[in-house]
């Protein structure tokens, strides 16, 4: 297996440094789950660690969808892409900003007083969450995706093939960049502030990555099984179409106790219970279209794309849908049983996914027929066991938490620090464990080679 | 259906929801303002502290954010307000137990934050957080029971009816019962519940007007908690 097109090779530029920031991501999870028992454990306090931790998720998961992005738009449109330059300054200035928004938190972090206001605007973190990111880190930000998104369009324009995969994917990165702009001005009532932020926390991860999600499984189908495009383009339509149709005014989940009208509760309620449907719609497309499969050579590729459409339905649908009605999210808004979706949400969904794209993609990036996939599948046990249980242990501890906090009336730190310890220590533990199945698959991703290594 | 058919239903079927969305985003937007206090200087000051320290980084307001620390939603109405002042500029010297950096932040800074921490307290969010049903039903909110409180209680009201969950289920929750009725309705109501409710199997509380007064105003503080 080889590359068709030579510039498809721009993928692996943002794989590899999609691979090293989420090892940065699991290595500072893993100091911020140590925190949760020592506080005081290392020399960044728990805001730093917890901010690089979602940012630096963040910003891997787009850098491999942009890696993906890469890889199948050459491939769809049967051309090199428009602009090699203007692809490699895209990633070299992605790198960039990105860094030097790392070091600016990692600043903040040793001087408190650092986070200055200059014209209007915090220069190191703007302070809210997930798009912690300052201003001119906004500014830059848009500029690459735009850069990218560009070169994109001009490469399909070059053949005009417009398949359902790429157009759908394409489709997602532009939702994707638009919803990036309501979270780039001030608002001074904090109201409106959380409003808009889950305009683009909501609109990511439950509409536009959920699009890219959908074309990038329909690939990945083709690819690996070599099932037909007609059948899977149509089922990607109707699954990216009910992911729309249930997750825009799903938002309304997030809209009933912010200072937000109370018919949020009826409208978030009901549309957001049905955003599973598509995803389950999803495992059974990933099942349907695998019994097919006569002879499947990236055992590995296909194998993470049937377990990233089952984890996110497990984790973004079942985890979500356990405490989306008004009536139960009352009590548990805001404790560890949102942490505890949140994780199972990211690692099935999106993890997976950008780990899937990785396996499936990269035989032919590095030119390898046949590759040794025993590692490939020893990570994934290593990290899917430990990401469950650790979803277990906080999804326990906000068991405890809402019947003792929200039900009782004990106080936060009361229970954080005696009731909960326990749950901390395995998590914990169960993060280490997720470190190892990382370490094995950065290993994998970093020397990757043909099967029979016996060459004479 | 053809791929051309699924493929127009996913265009114009998200638009149609995208407009769907946008049409309540603008009426939401309309109401904010008139659920929530004016915004002064110290309370777009205070904000902006909150962001400065990456407060989110730990905290949650409405629930949202993190949840390594308390969430602060409702923080100002229910901690002394020159308690919070000293614990924000040094969070150890006021509870050595405490896991809160001293992050520098200056007295103008703190006063700034509680301003806004004390408009946040009074946004109306639809009863979040819910009142702990046991605290709330123990009394354990830091107040004696007011007259009608003890009213309640002596009368046995809870054996048939429920505030915040704990009660009876026979007869209909009290917890917002102050939103449904007025004074009048509740004081007759008292006296003779069938002159007011047809067939009301709700016998007439037998205590002195005074009482019966008492009753009723304890019954009209029962609404969402919502402080303006």
């Amino acid at each position: 297996m080889t590359i068709q097109y030579k510039s498809q090779k721009m993928a692996e530029n943002f794989y590899t440094f999609a691979v090293v920031l989420f090892l940065v991501q699991v290595l500072v999870g893993v100091i911020a789950a140590v925190q949760f028992i020592w506080p005081d454990f290392f020399i960044l306090k728990f805001h730093i660690i917890k901010t690089l931790h979602v940012n630096a998720l963040v910003v891997w998961l787009l850098s491999g969808l942009m890696g993906a992005t890469y890889f199948v738009v050459p491939e769809e449109s049967q051309t090199e892409i428009w602009s090699w330059p203007l692809a490699q300054f895209q990633f070299w200035a992605t790198v960039v900003t990105i860094t030097l928004v790392v070091l600016g938190y990692i600043w903040m972090g040793l001087d408190y007083q650092a986070n200055k206001t200059i014209f209007g605007t915090l220069i190191l973190n703007e302070g809210r969450e997930y798009i912690e990111a300052p201003r001119w880190a906004d500014i830059l930000i848009v500029v690459s995706v735009l850069t990218f998104l560009f070169n994109m369009f001009m490469t399909m324009l070059k053949t005009k093939k417009w398949t359902g995969i790429q157009g759908v994917l394409m489709v997602g990165l532009l939702f994707l960049a638009l919803m990036y702009l309501p979270g780039m001005f001030y608002s001074k009532s904090m109201v409106k502030d959380q409003f808009w932020w889950w305009w683009v926390v909501h609109l990511w991860v439950e509409g536009a990555w959920e699009i890219i999600a959908g074309a990038l499984l329909a690939f990945m189908l083709m690819k690996t099984i070599g099932a037909k495009r007609e059948v899977l383009e149509k089922w990607m339509y109707i699954e990216v179409g009910l992911v729309m149709f249930t997750g825009i005014l799903g938002t309304g989940h997030h809209y009933y106790w912010i200072g937000t009208p109370k018919y949020w509760l009826w409208v978030g309620g009901f549309f957001s219970a049905l955003e599973p449907v598509p995803l389950l719609l999803m495992v059974w497309d990933a099942f349907r279209t695998t019994r097919e499969a006569r002879n499947v050579t990236n055992k590995a590729g296909l194998f993470y794309t049937v377990a990233h459409a089952i984890f996110n339905f497990v984790g973004a649908g079942l985890w979500g849908l356990i405490h989306t009605l008004p009536q139960v999210n009352q009590w548990t808004h805001g404790t560890q049983i949102t942490a505890a979706h949140g994780h199972l949400a990211f690692y099935g969904a999106y993890v997976l996914l950008v780990i899937a794209m990785i396996y499936v993609t990269l035989p032919a990036l590095r030119g390898i027929k046949d590759y040794d996939p025993s590692r490939a599948y020893l990570s994934f046990w290593w990290m899917t066991i430990s990401m469950v249980f650790i979803t277990m242990t906080l999804t326990g501890a906000g068991m405890v938490q809402v019947y003792m906090e929200r039900l009782m009336g004990l106080d936060y730190e009361a229970v954080k620090t005696n009731y909960n310890l326990w749950f901390w220590i395995f998590r914990a533990i169960f993060g280490v464990g997720f470190l190892i199945g990382v370490g094995i698959f950065v290993l994998d991703y970093f020397t990757l080679k043909e099967k029979t290594a016996v060459k004479t | 259906m053809s791929n051309k058919g699924a493929r127009n239903l996913f265009i114009i079927g998200s638009l149609i929801f995208f407009a769907i969305f946008l049409a309540m985003t603008f009426d939401t937007l309309g109401q904010l303002d008139s659920r929530a206090p004016n915004i002064t200087q110290a309370v777009d000051d205070g904000k902006m502290v909150w962001h400065k320290y990456d407060c989110v980084g730990c905290h949650s307001i409405f629930g949202n954010g993190t949840y390594f620390a308390p969430d602060v939603t409702k923080i100002a109405a229910h901690k002394p307000k020159s308690y919070l002042k000293l614990f924000l500029m040094d969070p150890k010297g006021v509870n050595p137990e405490a896991v809160m950096p001293k992050l520098g932040m200056t007295s103008v800074e703190a006063d700034n934050l509680i301003a806004f921490l004390d408009w946040v307290s009074k946004v109306d969010t639809n009863g979040w957080p819910p009142k702990p049903i046991l605290a709330t039903a123990a009394g354990v909110a830091g107040k004696a029971l007011s007259a009608g409180q003890l009213v309640y209680q002596l009368q046995g009201c809870s054996n048939c009816h429920s505030i915040n969950g704990i009660g009876g289920n026979i007869a209909p929750d009290l917890t917002n019962e102050g939103e449904k009725r007025d004074h009048d309705w509740l004081f007759g109501h008292f006296k003779d519940p069938q002159k007011y409710t047809k067939n009301s199997a709700m016998p007439p509380v037998t205590a002195s007007e005074e009482e019966l007064g008492q009753l009723t105003a304890y019954m009209m503080t029962l609404k969402h908690e919502v402080t303006k």
